[in-house]
């Protein structure tokens, strides 16, 4: 019967605060809830554009503060679709390597696009899948 | 005494595992050939190598066995229109290449498996974008096509033609070292940052191997 109260008194409590620490120490050590366009981001683009959104040297554009993204926001949703196959200006280097389409639903372009604009494009814009369908409508090609 | 027995552990515990760590392994099968030693016949295993070739690089210079001479070497294989895994590649060996920049005993190879279509200017262009200074360290080859699949092969990674695939080809992504006796010292993942700094290290080990 002692041994039962010591056990509710000192050991429960310690395990809580175990399990609590170990949750704590989980979420830190893998980013607080990461965004849901990240892994996205990491699978399809980070390959070319980098993890930081650099680029390669004059090879592939950079992502990160890029004007040509920033000012074009509403062509990104067709890039992502059917690519680009000619010559772009970014911040002033022009860049003449074909960009590939990339297979993404309207909901993982939706995250992709939010991602990109809270790291590289320091805007807190939330667009939708509702947008993304509506600018698919008006792609170029 | 109990101290002196506790070093001398130490010392065995610390020595003991280096041993065989530090030198890394030669792949590919081995073979056999009949040797004649002293009027004897004995058989004796012989080491898989690979063969030589001769391509043109981005200068429009020959690339054959006399600049692989004596020379320490990492091959890839890519094209320049390649839009997966090329680009984190080339961003990969450029950490190699900035690494042993100036060190004459090492030379990077990149295969063009789209030699049609990656000429001499398209290779250099391709350097330009890449910032790619140094010729003599880095070739960028082209050539017969047939000649580099047949060769792909013959370094033990896989690259084809494929109509269905991005660019239309498809390849391993791996740098392939090579020693000074053209044997295959190991093979890394191009597109992780992580196996290229494992085949910095194994390359300095290399360099180091007598």
């Amino acid at each position: 019967m002692e041994l039962e109260k010591k056990i509710i008194r000192y050991v429960a409590p310690a395990f809580i605060f175990v399990i609590v620490a170990i949750f704590i120490y989980n979420l830190a050590s893998h980013g607080w809830i990461p965004h849901p366009g990240k892994s996205t981001y990491q699978v399809q683009c980070a390959q070319c554009h980098g993890d930081k959104g650099e680029g390669i040297r004059v090879l592939i554009p950079p992502l990160k503060s890029s004007d040509f993204a920033i000012q074009n926001f509403d062509s990104i949703p067709c890039w992502l679709r059917h690519g680009i196959s000619h010559e772009i200006v970014v911040n002033g280097q022009s860049f003449n390597q074909p960009m590939y389409p990339i297979k993404l639903d309207d909901i993982q372009v939706a995250n992709v696009i939010n991602y990109m604009n809270k790291e590289f494009f320091h805007s807190d814009k939330e667009i939708s899948s509702a947008w993304v369908r509506e600018r698919w409508k008006h792609c170029e090609q | 005494m109990r101290f002196s027995l506790f070093l001398l552990l130490a010392i065995i515990y610390l020595t003991g595992c280096n041993s065989g760590g530090d030198k890394l392994p030669v792949l590919g099968f081995k073979t056999t050939e009949v040797r004649e030693v002293n009027g004897q016949q004995v058989i004796d295993s012989v080491d898989y190598t690979v063969p030589g070739f001769t391509f043109i690089d981005q200068d429009s210079n020959t690339v054959n066995a006399a600049t692989l001479q004596n020379k320490i070497y990492v091959a890839d294989f890519f094209f320049t229109s390649c839009p997966s895994i090329c680009p984190k590649m080339m961003k990969e060996m450029l950490r190699v290449s900035d690494k042993y920049k100036n060190d004459n005993r090492i030379v990077l190879l990149s295969f063009s498996i789209d030699p049609a279509r990656d000429t001499v200017a398209r290779l250099k262009e391709y350097c330009g974008k890449l910032g790619i200074v140094d010729s003599k360290q880095w070739h960028l080859l082209t050539g017969n096509k047939d000649s580099i699949y047949s060769l792909a092969k013959q370094y033990l990674v896989s690259a084809a033609e494929d109509p269905d695939a991005p660019g239309g080809h498809i390849h391993s992504g791996n740098f392939i070292l090579i020693d000074t006796q053209k044997r295959i010292r190991g093979y890394y993942d191009g597109t992780k940052e992580e196996s290229v700094t494992k085949l910095m290290k194994d390359m300095d080990l290399l360099l180091n191997e007598k």
